[in-house]
């Protein structure tokens, strides 16, 4: 098998583990194994199985989107590939990755794994958290993203740690290219293009307030 | 074509009182850390998306010397180690308010946290312009885009139009023409103002055509983009032109919104400095594309961020 990370990547990983993680971290991967179906599948599960080689408080378990229906449903898991993180002791916030988190979103995952090993504790504004505490309705962000997109990964963290506050509220990054279909329905032609609750959208890394506001449009 | 970019968001910052904080990582923020950080003073380098700022707008860079050919995303990221190797901290988050208290400069940030220092280097750079014509709005992210690596995927095999005629417009282009089935160069003048050997690729690829003396009037559709509506400058005739979409690249709007109240800028708010990347105020420096020049490039960036930390080092720090 060759190696989807190299030798630099896992070196400078090796070094932020060892001096950031805390406690563990736990990695759900749901996938077929059938690349007619999901061209990137087993690509992010040899990513993940990488990941958890470089240090031992990254834990992974793999689960076959057909067949382990009981648990794709627990989380609510609707394509693939798709990862959940979970803290140390197996709690679900709500942050989800669809498609393979590369390019920047690498980054992404990378800074979600050591949030979630130090806490997770969100990196918000006290009065961002205040007003996210009172939602009290499903909340689904959707930040879809391409890999190459360097304003995507500050809207896929800010959906991520607003679903670290409430447990109302989901927050997912989906890659573009590999959910075309998605990406058609809500008329994606530019990144980071948010869709909430699947009726308001919005475009670009807005800074923290003017992203709230945006997500709690679509709850009025 | 899937690579993995790695750029950590390294332990946060010891402290809430710097030396010199840099307003963005793009290469004159992280120019001016290396500058900084190698003078002995504590420097606090603040990004509100990642380390590159805009080199990570294109995929690969071919005039920074010493590398020849190099991929955008390795240059973003060695920029940042050399500026790690002398010790500067990052912290992540949009700079929303800047608070002048005597000699201390107060930092805010969309998160929540705060920043002191003595010296801020504004090195926030630019945006792209928009055009300002009717459809632009409504049909962002229906066709309307400002960044070929982010979007091209989405116009694959499409035909595209690209409006300018600068080394940007022209770079994106030629990105837009592996991925797109036909691009459009549109540009207001007779001739690219992009460097020659830009032009010299643009004119061989089989894939670009040019629409000269033409500005575009309006971008039509009904749910995403349809049409241009054109106008030649010098015949006046309009016509109206399919495209599926548009890229825009007709120049840069300086980032420098928050600080347009505390210090000196031109007319369209580029930052006004002296030739030490002085602003009119003690203490606050400008480098790299927000602050008023005729060459913006990596390089004179990372020029001015270096003359920006060496004149706060001796000025202040003696």
């Amino acid at each position: 098998m060759a190696k989807v990370l190299n030798n630099k990547i896992v070196n400078d990983l090796k070094k932020i583990f060892s001096e950031e993680l805390e406690k563990k971290v736990k990695l759900l991967l749901f996938k077929v194994d059938d690349e007619s179906v999901c061209e990137y599948c087993n690509l992010t599960r040899d990513l993940l199985e990488e990941l958890k080689e470089v240090d031992e408080r990254v834990e992974l378990e793999v689960y076959d989107f057909n067949t382990d229906k009981d648990v794709v449903e627990k989380y609510g898991i609707e394509r693939v590939p798709a990862i959940v993180i979970l803290d140390e002791d197996g709690k679900d916030y709500g942050v989800r990755f669809y498609g393979i988190p590369s390019g920047h979103e690498f980054s992404t995952l990378i800074d979600d794994i050591v949030t979630f090993s130090k806490g997770p504790v969100p990196s918000l504004s006290a009065e961002t958290i205040e007003q996210l505490k009172k939602i009290d309705q499903k909340v689904k962000i959707q930040v879809f993203v391409t890999p190459t997109c360097p304003y995507c990964p500050r809207a896929v963290l800010t959906a991520h740690h607003f679903a670290l506050v409430n447990e109302n509220i989901v927050g997912e990054m989906i890659e573009a290219n590999e959910f075309m279909d998605l990406s058609m329905k809500f008329g994606v032609s530019a990144v980071p293009h948010i869709v909430v609750n699947e009726e308001h959208s919005f475009v670009g890394a807005l800074p923290e307030a003017n992203y709230l506001n945006e997500v709690l449009k679509a709850l009025k | 074509m899937v690579f993995f970019d790695l750029e950590p968001k390294s332990t946060g910052p010891s402290k809430t009182e710097y030396d010199v904080i840099i307003v963005g990582a793009g290469p004159a923020g992280l120019g001016a850390a290396i500058y900084s950080g190698r003078a002995g003073l504590s420097t606090l380098v603040i990004e509100k998306n990642i380390e590159g700022g805009q080199i990570l707008l294109t995929d690969v860079m071919e005039n920074y010397p010493g590398y020849g050919l190099i991929n955008s995303n390795e240059l973003a990221q060695r920029f940042k180690e050399h500026a790690d190797m002398f010790g500067t901290e990052f912290d992540y988050g949009e700079v929303v308010k800047v608070e002048l208290a005597g000699e201390q400069k107060l930092v805010y940030l969309d998160n929540g946290k705060a920043y002191k220092s003595k010296v801020i280097i504004i090195a926030t750079g630019a945006s792209p312009r928009r055009l300002g014509v009717p459809g632009e709005d409504r049909f962002i992210s229906k066709g309307v885009s400002y960044c070929a690596v982010c979007d091209g995927a989405f116009f694959t095999n499409k035909n595209v139009a690209v409006v300018g005629g600068g080394d940007s417009a022209v770079d994106e282009a030629l990105y837009l023409s592996r991925i797109a089935a036909k691009v459009t160069i549109i540009h207001r003048r007779d001739k690219l103002r992009a460097v020659k050997s830009l032009q010299e690729k643009a004119f061989n690829n089989p894939k670009i055509d040019f629409i000269w003396d033409t500005i575009v009037k309006e971008i039509k559709g009904t749910d995403k983009v349809e049409s241009l509506i054109l106008q030649n400058l010098k015949t006046g005739e309009i016509k109206e032109l399919p495209f599926d979409g548009v890229f825009i690249f007709i120049g840069l709007n300086p980032n420098s919104g928050i600080f347009k109240d505390i210090v000196d800028v031109d007319e369209n708010g580029f930052i006004k400095t002296n030739e030490d990347m002085e602003t009119n105020v003690d203490g606050i420096f400008a480098a790299g594309d927000v602050r008023v020049k005729s060459v913006r490039q990596v390089i004179t960036a990372v020029a001015d961020g270096a003359i920006a930390a060496t004149i706060a080092a001796r000025k202040y720090f003696e």
